[in-house]
C-alpha cells in the first residue's frame, strides 16, 4: 500500500522533534508546507485551462474567444485568492488538492462554455435548449462562491476536532436539508422532466440541498461513530460468524440511515441514495475495522436495488437500459445511447474541443458531462480526468492516515471515499459499467450547489491534512545530548 | 483505523481501475461498432460535413449529387430526376440507406480503403475530402422509357432491362415509387414526417418491385421447360409433341386445359414444339413436365438463376423460387409456371438474356466503375459469366421459337410486339399470364420476357405487371417501349 503513504510522509506528530533532528543529520527530510509547489502547479492549471478555452473558440469558429483575457484573469485571480488563503490559514496543507480541484473546476467551466456555444457563432449544430447564453457566466459566479466557501471553511474550522462538538446539530441540519425537497410542493422541488424531487427552486434560483446534506451527515457519522466505535466493535453478539452490535448502540445510526434512504426514495434520486449508503457503510467499516460491515452493506444494497427495481418503474427502466440500451434507442435509453455514441465518436484521441457533437446528448451539461469530455478529448482526456479524481481521493486518504485524531481520520476517510464513490456512480453510469443513476460529477457538472459543496469538501480535507502535517511546537530549550558520565 | 483506511484506499483503487478499463473498452474497442450502430446521428452528420460522391448513368447523366446547404452548413443530397431513378439510387438517411447509396456507401462517402491515399493527399494539401463518383450501367433513354411506361400503365409492376452480352443493367423501374428527395431533407422533423408517410403508405412505394418482389412466372416459364426437354429428352423445335386439348393429370380430377380451352395447333393431338411454344399450349408443356423429373426441371431452373439467395447486382436480389416437385400433377403445373414458381422481373430478364447470349448467362451488375475525385478510376466491373444454362444449339432453337411468338400471326405477342408495334425491330419473346388468387379469382399477372434485335441481341427485358391481365396486353408494350428507346439511342 505504498500508494497511500510513502515513508517520507509518514512520521508526523509524535516523533516530530526527533525527525527534525534526523533531518538535519541527513536522514529524513524536514516536512514542508510546499506552498511554492502549489503555486507553480496552480500557474500550470491556469495555463491548461486557458489553452483549453482558446481551443474551444478555435474549434467552434476559428477564433480565439472574445473575453479570453477577462476569463483568464478572473480564473487566475480566483485560484490566487484560494492560494493566499491556504498560505494564511492552512500553510501545512497538502499542496496537490487545491491545484487538482482548480483544474477540474476550470475544465468544467471551459466545457460548459463550449456546450453553451453549441450552434451559436457559426458552428453548425443544435442549440442546447436547456442552457442559456448566461450559463457560463453563472458557472463562473458559482466557482467564485465555491472558492469563497472554501476560504470560509478554512477560516472557521481552525481545528477539525471542533466540528465534533456539532455532531448532533449537523446531523439534524443534514436530515432537514435532505427531507426539505420531499415535503415541498412539486412545483418548487421537482426537476422538470424527471422523477427527481431534489431541489428548492425559488425565483429562478435553485439549490440542491442534498449536496450540503452530504457534508453534514459525513460529520455526523464521524462524530457519532467515534464516540460509539468501541461499543460497536466490541459489545454485542456473534451471529453466524458476524459480530452484531447491540441494538441501542446501533439505533440512532440506523434511524439516520433509514430516514435518509426513505427520503431519497420519496425524492426519486437513487444515485444520491446509493452515495449516502456507501458513505455510511464505509465509515462504519473504518470506525469498527470489521469487514463484515462491508459485506452486509453490499448485500443490503443489492437487495435494495432489486426491490426498488420491482417497486418503481423508473428504477426498473434504468436496469433495462443498462442491459439492453440499443433496444430503447428512441425511448428510455435515448440519453444513455447518445452518451455512448459520443464516447465512441471521440475514440482514443477525441474530436477536439468544439469539434464533436455533444449537443446530441440530452442534459449533457450536468449528469453526462463526462461523455462530452470523452467525445472531444477522447479516451485520453477521460483517463486524465479519472486520474485527477483518483489523486484527490488518494491525497484525502493519505491525510486520513496521517492525522492522529480519530474523528479527523474518520471524517477525512469518509469524505475522500465520497469523491471516489460519486465519480464511480456517475462515470460508471454513463459508460454503462453500472445502471445509470443521476448524480453530479464533482467540479465538472453545471450547477452551483455541487460546485460549492465540492469546494467545501476540499477545504475540509485540506484542513485535516494541514493538522496532520503541522509540526509540533518547538521545544523551548534545547537541552543537548544526554551525557553519560563515567564514574571512576 | 489505518488498516481499514488502507483497505478503503484499495477499494477506491479497484473502483477507478474498473472505470478506466470500462472507458477503454467503450472508447477503444467498442468505438467502431458504436459508429456503425444504425441511427448514430454523429456518424451520419459527420458524413454531411463533406461532399458525398455523385451517382451517374453510363451516358454521364447525374442522378444523385451533394450540394452545400448554407442554412444548415451541411451537404444535402439531390436527386435531379426524382422518382425516375429511385429504385437505382435508393436514398441516404440517418436511419437507413437503400440502393446504390447503401451498397456503394464506402466509395460515395470516401471511407473506402482505396480512397485512403487520396484522402491523405487532400488532408496535406488542405483540400476538402470528397467522395468517389459511382458510374452505373444505366442507360438514361432506356430508364426514362421504363419509368414512363410503368407510370402510364399505373399498376403495380417492375421491369429490368439487361445487356445480354455483359449482364449490365440498362434500366430498372418499379411502380409505385417514391421521390428520394423527400428523404434528403436536412430538417429532422420534415424528414421524420416524410419517412413515416412513405412507410405507412399501403402501396409500399419504397419497395423495389424489379428485384425484391416475386410474382408467378406463368407461361414465360415455358422457356425453361423447353430448354430442359431439349437438353434431357433430345428434342428440338421441330419435334412433334403430344398436344391434346385436355391433359389428364394423375390423381387430379380437373384436366389441364389450354387458354380458353382452345385446341393446340390443328387439334390433331400432335404439333411441332415450335407451334406449341408460339401458341403457348399448356397441355404440351404440362405433358413435358410429367415426362421430365423434378430434378431435371430444378437443375435447369437453377442454371437460369432460380433458387439463388445470394445474388447481388450489387443490390441484394430476392430469390426466385422453383422447388423440387415430386408429385407429377404439381410438376405439370410447375412446368407451365404455376404452383409455387416465383420470379422477380430481373429473373425474367435473365431468362431472355441467357437465350440471347447463346446460352451463357452473364451476371447482372449495375455499377460500371468508381472514379476518385481526381478522376482516376478506382475500380471497374468486369462482366462475368454466371452460368451456362443451355448449349448454343438449344439457345438457337429457343430463339427461333421466341421469334415466332411475335412474328407468327398465331403468336401470343404478334399484335403487341410484332413488326408493326416495334417499327421494324424483330423481338424474340415469351408471354406469361399467371393465374392468381384463390381458385384463380384474382386478376392475372402479366409477364413478358424478351430480347432484341433477335439477330444481334443488344437488350433483354423482363416485365411483370401485377393484375395486368394477359402478358401480351399489359406487359409487352412496356418492353417494346424500352427496346425502341434504347435501340434508338445506341443504334441497331
Amino acid at each position: 500500500m505504498s500508494v497511500i503513504a510513502s515513508p517520507s510522509d509518514q512520521p508526523l506528530g509524535g516523533g516530530r522533534a526527533a525527525a527534525e533532528q534526523n533531518g538535519q543529520a541527513g536522514g529524513m527530510p524536514l516536512p514542508q508546507g510546499r506552498r511554492r509547489t502549489e503555486l507553480l502547479m496552480l500557474a500550470f492549471v491556469v495555463g491548461v485551462v486557458m489553452f483549453a478555452y482558446a481551443n474551444v473558440g478555435l474549434g467552434l469558429n476559428g477564433k480565439i474567444p472574445a473575453g479570453m483575457f477577462v476569463y483568464g484573469l478572473s480564473f487566475a485571480a480566483l485560484v490566487g485568492v484560494a492560494h493566499v488563503a491556504v498560505r494564511w490559514l492552512a500553510p501545512w496543507a497538502d499542496p496537490l488538492l487545491l491545484p487538482l480541484a482548480a483544474l477540474l473546476n476550470g475544465l468544467g467551466i471551459v466545457m460548459i462554455y463550449r456546450l453553451q456555444e453549441s450552434g451559436r457563432g457559426g458552428n453548425p449544430g443544435f442549440v442546447i435548449t436547456t442552457m442559456s447564453g448566461k450559463t457560463t457566466a453563472f458557472q463562473v459566479l458559482y466557482s467564485t462562491a465555491g472558492i469563497a466557501a472554501f476560504v470560509a471553511v478554512l477560516a472557521f474550522v481552525r481545528q477539525p476536532r471542533t466540528l465534533q462538538r456539532y455532531t448532533y446539530t449537523l446531523g439534524a441540519i443534514g436530515m432537514v436539508l435532505l427531507a426539505l425537497p420531499a415535503v415541498l410542493p412539486n412545483s418548487i422541488s421537482e426537476v422538470s422532466g424527471t422523477f427527481a424531487k431534489i431541489q428548492i427552486s425559488v425565483g429562478g434560483f435553485t439549490v440542491q440541498p442534498e449536496e450540503f446534506a452530504k457534508l453534514c451527515l459525513a460529520v455526523f457519522f464521524a462524530g457519532y461513530l467515534v464516540a460509539k466505535r468501541d461499543v460497536l466493535a466490541l459489545a454485542g453478539r456473534r451471529v453466524l460468524g458476524i459480530d452484531l452490535p447491540r441494538a441501542r448502540d446501533l439505533g440512532p445510526v440506523l434511524i439516520a440511515w433509514g430516514v435518509s434512504l426513505v427520503v431519497l426514495i420519496f425524492e426519486g434520486d437513487i444515485g444520491t441514495s446509493a452515495l449516502f449508503f456507501g458513505l455510511f457503510v464505509v465509515m462504519m467499516y473504518i470506525a469498527t475495522q470489521r469487514s463484515s460491515w462491508l459485506i452486509i452493506g453490499f448485500l443490503l444494497f443489492l437487495f435494495g436495488a432489486v426491490v426498488a427495481s420491482e417497486l418503481f418503474a423508473h428504477v426498473k427502466d434504468r436496469f433495462l437500459v443498462w442491459l439492453h440500451p440499443f433496444n430503447y434507442v428512441h425511448t428510455i435509453g435515448f440519453q444513455t445511447v447518445q452518451g455512448l455514441y459520443g464516447l465512441g465518436f471521440g475514440g482514443v484521441l477525441g474530436r477536439g474541443l468544439g469539434q464533436g457533437q455533444p449537443y446530441n446528448t440530452p442534459l449533457v451539461q450536468s449528469d453526462f458531462i463526462i461523455t462530452a469530455f470523452g467525445e472531444e478529448l477522447g479516451l485520453t482526456g477521460v483517463m486524465a480526468l479519472l486520474l485527477i479524481y483518483g489523486l484527490i481521493v488518494q491525497r484525502g486518504l493519505r491525510a486520513a492516515i496521517a492525522v492522529r485524531d480519530p474523528f479527523s481520520k474518520l471524517l477525512a476517510g469518509g469524505l475522500a471515499f465520497t469523491v471516489a464513490l460519486q465519480v464511480f456512480v456517475i462515470v460508471g453510469g454513463v459508460t454503462r459499467l453500472i445502471p445509470l443513476t443521476g448524480i453530479t460529477t464533482p467540479f465538472l457538472s453545471q450547477g452551483g450547489s455541487s460546485l460549492i459543496s465540492s469546494w467545501m469538501l476540499i477545504a475540509l480535507l485540506m484542513r485535516i491534512s494541514d493538522t496532520a502535517r503541522r509540526p509540533a511546537p518547538q521545544p523551548i530549550q534545547d537541552e543537548g545530548m544526554t551525557q553519560v558520565v563515567r564514574a571512576g | 483505523m489505518n488498516h481499514a483506511l488502507r483497505r478503503v484506499a484499495l477499494i477506491s483503487l479497484v473502483m477507478f481501475v474498473l472505470l478506466l478499463v470500462n472507458v477503454n473498452y467503450v472508447q477503444g474497442f467498442e468505438a467502431s461498432s458504436l459508429a456503425n450502430e444504425p441511427g448514430n446521428g454523429r456518424t451520419f452528420t459527420s458524413t454531411l460535413q463533406f461532399q458525398r460522391g455523385s451517382i451517374i448513368t453510363s451516358d454521364q447523366k447525374v442522378i444523385a449529387y451533394s450540394k452545400m446547404n448554407k442554412a444548415f452548413g451541411e451537404y444535402q443530397r439531390h436527386y435531379p430526376e426524382g422518382k425516375m431513378y429511385a429504385p437505382i439510387t435508393g436514398y441516404d438517411t440517418l436511419f437507413s440507406q437503400t440502393g446504390i447509396e447503401q451498397t456503394e456507401n464506402k466509395e460515395l462517402s470516401g471511407s473506402d480503403p482505396a480512397l485512403a491515399v487520396h484522402n491523405l493527399i487532400d488532408l496535406i494539401t488542405g483540400k476538402q475530402k470528397k467522395g468517389a463518383t459511382v458510374e452505373t450501367t444505366i442507360n438514361s433513354a432506356a430508364q426514362e422509357a421504363a419509368y414512363n411506361a410503368l407510370k402510364q400503365q399505373g399498376k403495380e409492376a417492375g421491369v429490368v432491362a439487361l445487356n445480354p452480352k455483359t449482364g449490365a443493367v440498362l434500366a430498372m423501374a418499379s411502380n409505385p415509387t417514391f421521390d428520394p428527395n423527400q428523404l434528403a431533407t436536412l430538417d429532422g422533423k420534415q424528414l421524420n414526417a416524410n419517412d413515416q408517410k412513405l412507410l405507412k403508405n399501403p402501396n409500399q412505394p419504397l419497395l423495389n418491385r424489379a428485384i425484391n418482389v416475386t410474382f408467378p412466372p406463368g407461361s414465360s416459364f415455358k422457356v425453361v421447360t423447353s430448354s430442359t426437354a431439349m437438353a434431357d429428352k433430345g428434342i428440338n423445335q421441330n419435334t412433334s409433341v403430344f398436344a391434346p386439348t385436355q391433359l389428364k393429370l394423375p390423381g387430379v380430377t380437373q384436366p389441364l386445359i389450354n387458354f380458353d380451352g382452345e385446341a393446340c395447333g390443328d387439334g390433331s393431338g400432335h404439333v411441332p414444339l415450335i407451334q406449341a411454344f408460339l401458341q403457348s399450349c399448356n397441355t404440351v408443356f404440362g405433358n413435358l413436365g410429367l415426362r421430365l423429373t423434378g430434378q431435371q426441371l430444378q437443375r435447369q431452373a437453377n442454371l437460369f438463376g432460380f433458387n439463388n439467395p445470394k445474388l447481388t447486382i450489387p443490390l441484394p436480389v430476392t430469390q426466385s423460387n422453383f422447388p423440387l416437385y415430386t408429385d407429377p400433377a404439381m410438376r405439370a403445373g410447375a412446368a407451365i409456371g404455376q404452383e409455387s414458381d416465383t420470379v422477380t422481373p430481373l429473373q425474367e430478364a435473365m431468362l431472355a438474356s441467357a437465350i440471347a447470349n447463346q446460352g451463357a448467362l452473364m451476371k447482372p451488375y449495375m455499377v460500371d466503375k468508381v472514379t476518385a475525385p481526381d478522376l482516376t478510376t478506382l475500380s471497374t466491373t468486369q462482366p462475368t459469366v454466371l452460368s451456362h444454362p443451355v448449349s448454343p444449339a438449344i439457345a438457337t432453337n429457343v430463339t427461333d421459337m421466341m421469334i415466332q411468338v411475335t412474328q407468327n400471326s398465331q403468336g401470343t405477342a404478334h399484335i403487341s410486339a410484332g413488326l408493326q408495334a416495334t417499327g421494324g425491330i424483330v423481338i424474340a419473346a415469351k408471354t406469361g399470364t399467371a393465374q392468381n388468387g384463390i381458385n384463380n379469382s384474382g386478376l392475372d399477372d402479366a409477364v413478358f420476357t424478351c430480347f432484341a434485335p433477335a439477330s444481334n441481341p443488344k437488350i433483354a427485358v423482363g416485365v411483370v405487371v401485377k393484375g395486368g391481365g394477359q402478358g401480351a396486353d399489359a406487359a409487352a408494350p412496356i418492353a417494346v417501349a424500352i427496346i425502341k428507346a434504347y435501340l434508338n439511342a445506341v443504334g441497331q
